[in-house]
């Protein structure tokens, strides 16, 4: 999957510049809550209990600054992301121990009509492999920003 | 059965696709260290739910891959065949669990 495919799964209201979390539990929160706010999921605790899981199963930060927390849930009917900046970076127990300054929350359906889920996950791992989209994103304030780094604009 | 059953069912469920994944995610790039902690965490999940409801969870799994399905505007994401407006009503305020006329899959609405 490339980029401009990922764009659509994104949307404003699902995107802050600065997180206010000063920790793992608290960025989870913060990130979930987007989804609430915005009526893509109504039952919070089942969803926050799948992404508690998810990091027992390992942490979802990827290292080099970057987490990409995760899960199916019964409980959304859409595929959809979630981005969050910490410019002073979030303990997240990553897999280099370094603070994370990149968050990506991906919640999926339990099945998805086109099975893009695991694509959207690799893109996403492909893209902030490199560190100059990583250093670019470090920098945006706006959306339409931070859409021309994920499209490669 | 209970609402509530149906919430510990979400959560098996939710918890059968992170465990069922979790090779894939793994290949992608992700650590993936505590699988055996989460089927642990699975079999004490699935000992709260009485036998006659987890044994209709698994045969429904094993039949259709996901058991239960969101419902969103009156459409079974299972099967994406709409529900009568009826059983949306009662589907969402009632104690009883729904499963779709069409594929049997339980139900579960989201809006």
């Amino acid at each position: 999957m490339q980029g401009s495919e990922l764009q659509k799964y994104f949307h404003e209201p699902l995107f802050i510049a600065d997180i206010k979390a000063t920790t793992k539990n608290d960025a989870i929160e913060e990130l979930l809550n987007l989804f609430l706010e915005t009526k893509h999921i109504r039952n919070r605790q089942i969803v926050l209990e799948m992404l508690h899981t998810r990091e027992t199963l390992g942490s979802t930060g990827i290292g080099k600054g970057v987490a990409i927390p995760h899960g199916r849930t019964t409980a959304a009917s859409d595929v959809l992301i979630a981005f969050g900046k910490s410019e002073a970076g979030i303990d997240f127990d990553a897999i280099d121990g370094k603070p994370v300054h990149l968050f990506f929350m991906v919640i999926a359906p339990p099945h998805d009509e086109d099975n893009v889920y695991l694509p959207i996950l690799g893109s996403l791992v492909t893209t902030l492999n490199i560190k100059k989209n990583r250093d670019k994103l470090k920098k945006v304030e706006t959306f339409k920003e931070f859409l021309s780094v994920i499209t490669g604009e | 059965m209970l609402k509530k059953d149906l919430e510990m069912l979400v959560a098996l469920q939710d918890l059968d696709l992170m465990i069922e994944e979790a090779d894939d995610v793994e290949k992608l790039g992700f650590n993936i260290t505590g699988c055996s902690e989460l089927k642990n965490a699975r079999e004490e999940l699935a000992g709260r739910l009485s036998k006659p409801l987890l044994f209709r969870y698994e045969r429904l799994r094993s039949k259709l891959k996901r058991a239960i399905v969101p419902v969103k505007n009156d459409i079974c994401l299972g099967c994406f065949l709409r529900q009568p407006t009826s059983i949306g009503t009662k589907g969402r305020e009632d104690d009883e669990i729904f499963t779709c006329e069409n594929c049997g899959r339980m139900l579960y609405w989201i809006d």
